[in-house]
């Protein structure tokens, strides 16, 4: 008979035990991620290390790009395009040009004044600042850049790189990477001469998803760094 | 605008006058133009307020199910740390909806080597007896479909009548699988009938009767006033009615019948497209039912808490209790989920060593406990409500420290005999 009431104690408080394990777990944070619109990376969570010189999704630093066209033609799978216009000879663009990287992510394409050795801890002022032109994400990044008018002041703190070409002499229209394509060879990058176009070790290229196809290919132009509307206005006051 | 609900729309008279007769006379007839109000037939208006209320209920009692069955998935991927459906609508709210539209155009599978009659049979006979039990719930003041003053007798006599329409689905579908699963649910559902009646006789023998809307008008004394609380022999009962409704409903830890991982998908294994559904919904419609129960006949009803307030509080009094009603038997439904994302199935003798030699005796003791205690106090005061809690705490306080002690002694006994 004790025995008989013992199990019906030992019954009831096991059941209850498992039942505030569980109720404990009712209240923990979910592990779920949305997953097309929230990505690990964003989440912080389960994100495993990638290793240096993991072949991610390809990246072109466009302000180097010569437009040699050497990756497009190794590329075992085409899946560069680029279509770049040489100007006629004895017309160039600029003398000389610079893109400044700014550390928080923003980049403003213009003309140094002065010496384009900025020192640390002096401000430097860049003029010619490109105005807007191409597709309306160049137009954004005009924007984001914080740029209002065609003469700046900029502090160095905030520089992270200064990118100087001298006699821009041709004009880069397009340069598209279809990531559906690439089979992450990293052939291209081997051949570029210039090292502009390389391949993410970040968790950004890591993996792409999207609803549609098209927005796997990457446009790298920047259509604002040729300062299209000048070359014009030179070429019609010419 | 008359209070409809205080007229007794959805009530019949409980001097067993015709409710929708008196509803044409008193409410629709002074209404229309004085020639149509002459000319006006009752009877004809009769059948129209009857099918009127027939509709109604019809209509939103399969919601629940709908309901339900976001609520599990929805409970049970908490209890997982996820998040359930999010897709469909916001949240994921519309999901069941696509469920019920994706099943309804799957085809309609009847398996040749069969018993065809009983295979398309099945799925109704199920899904009409659970729902046929909604029929006598008081849902609220007043939101009852009929007041039998067999109410609680014709529950357990429709619910019985489930296990039917199992068999049949098992049989007919030629299958060892769905054989398996409905003669694991004959017998547990005729070994769980045991102590769920006994149960409910303590309720009776202490109302009085058998209707349902007299055992919620006894407990209309706020919290103290609930069944579960007038005796320490129907807090067991409460109990013990609860487990074995959740072995009634074939849920987990008693889901043998349909054990997926045994016998796939049990009863319905062979069931396809809107057949399956009709199990699925008769499902969690029972869930709803026995819960719905388990409070109307132990936690008050659609009463409050406290005495004069008909629910939680003020306010709520116009829909005659009912959210109030839901909210407690939802609260019976989570712990229902609860239990089942807690607990392992259990083996088929565990099963039945449970119900029979455990819950049956303990249900006849609170029979004789019951009936005790009505000779000792006839009348149901605050004294004997008082005695009756201090008893329940005192036994609970005295099991805490006897398992404590016990299971202590327990783990510290393991390593020396280990």
């Amino acid at each position: 008979m004790q025995k008989y009431i013992r199990n019906i104690y030992r019954g009831v408080w096991t059941v209850l035990v498992g039942m505030r394990v569980t109720i404990r777990q009712f209240f923990e944070p979910e592990v779920t991620h949305q997953y097309p619109y929230e990505h690990d990376y964003e989440k912080k969570r389960n994100v495993r290390e990638i290793p240096k010189g993991y072949r991610g999704q390809l990246y072109n630093r466009i302000e180097d790009c010569i437009g040699c066209k050497k990756c497009e033609m190794i590329c075992p799978v085409d899946c560069i395009m680029i279509t770049g216009t040489k100007l006629p000879k004895g017309e160039q663009l600029w003398d000389s040009m610079n893109v400044v990287h700014f550390k928080d992510g923003r980049e403003v394409i213009g003309i140094i004044e002065g010496s384009e050795k900025v020192k640390p801890g002096e401000s430097f002022t860049v003029t010619n600042i490109t105005s807007r032109q191409g597709p309306q994400v160049v137009a954004d990044r005009f924007e984001a850049s914080g740029a209002t008018s065609r003469t700046q002041t900029f502090s160095s703190d905030e520089v992270s790189r200064i990118v100087t070409r001298n006699k821009v002499v041709f004009y880069l229209g397009q340069f598209d990477i279809d990531m559906s394509l690439c089979m992450y060879c990293g052939l291209c990058t081997e051949v570029c001469p210039t090292e502009c176009l390389t391949m993410k070790d970040s968790l950004e290229g890591v993996e792409y998803s999207t609803f549609d196809r098209t927005e796997l290919i990457f446009r790298f132009d920047k259509q604002e760094m040729y300062g299209k509307d000048e070359a014009e206005d030179a070429a019609a006051a010419g | 605008m008359p209070d409809i609900l205080s007229q007794g729309f959805f009530a019949q008279d409980s001097a067993g006058g015709n409710w929708a007769e008196e509803f044409v006379r008193n409410v629709i007839i002074p209404r229309l133009p004085e020639e149509a109000a002459a000319h006006f037939p009752v009877e004809f208006g009769m059948v129209l307020v009857m099918l009127g209320c027939a509709g109604l209920f019809a209509a939103v009692v399969p919601l629940l199910p709908l309901v339900l069955v976001l609520a599990e998935r929805k409970v049970a991927a908490r209890f997982q740390n996820r998040t359930g459906p999010m897709r469909v609508g916001p949240w994921g709210l519309l999901q069941t909806l696509a469920d019920g539209v994706k099943l309804l155009f799957k085809e309609d599978y009847i398996p040749p080597q069969g018993d065809k009659l009983l295979f398309l049979l099945a799925p109704y006979v199920i899904f009409a007896c659970s729902f046929a039990v909604f029929a006598a719930i008081p849902f609220g003041q007043n939101i009852l479909v009929s007041n039998f003053n067999i109410g609680i007798f014709y529950i357990m006599a429709i619910s019985s009548v489930i296990v039917m329409g199992v068999i049949m689905a098992g049989w007919s579908s030629n299958s060892k699988w769905s054989l398996l699963g409905s003669l694991r649910s004959a017998a547990q559902i005729v070994s769980y009938e045991i102590p769920l009646g006994l149960s409910i006789l303590t309720v009776v023998m202490l109302v009085e009767s058998l209707s349902m809307e007299a055992i919620v008008a006894n407990q209309s004394g706020g919290i103290s006033d609930w069944l579960i609380f007038r005796t320490p022999f129907t807090f067991f009962a409460f109990f013990i009615f609860f487990i074995s409704s959740i072995a009634e409903v074939n849920r987990t830890p008693f889901d043998l019948p349909e054990a997926e991982s045994e016998i796939v998908a049990g009863f319905h294994t062979e069931y396809s497209g809107m057949r399956f559904a009709l199990f699925f919904i008769a499902e969690y419609a029972n869930m709803f039912a026995v819960s719905a129960i388990a409070v109307t006949l132990f936690l008050g009803g659609w009463e409050g808490i406290l005495p004069e307030l008909a629910v939680f509080g003020g306010g709520f009094d116009i829909l005659g209790g009912l959210p109030g009603f839901v909210m407690k038997t939802m609260g019976l439904v989570f712990l229902m989920m609860w239990l089942r994302w807690t607990l392992p199935r259990l083996r088929v003798d565990q099963l039945m060593n449970l119900c029979w030699k455990y819950f049956i005796p303990i249900a006849f003791f609170n029979i004789l406990g019951t009936g005790i205690w009505g000779l000792i106090f006839p009348e149901d005061t605050p004294l004997s409500t008082g005695i009756s809690i201090a008893i329940i705490s005192i036994g609970l306080v005295q099991a805490y420290v006897f398992v404590g002690r016990s299971l202590g002694q327990k783990s510290q006994a393991q390593p020396s005999s280990a």
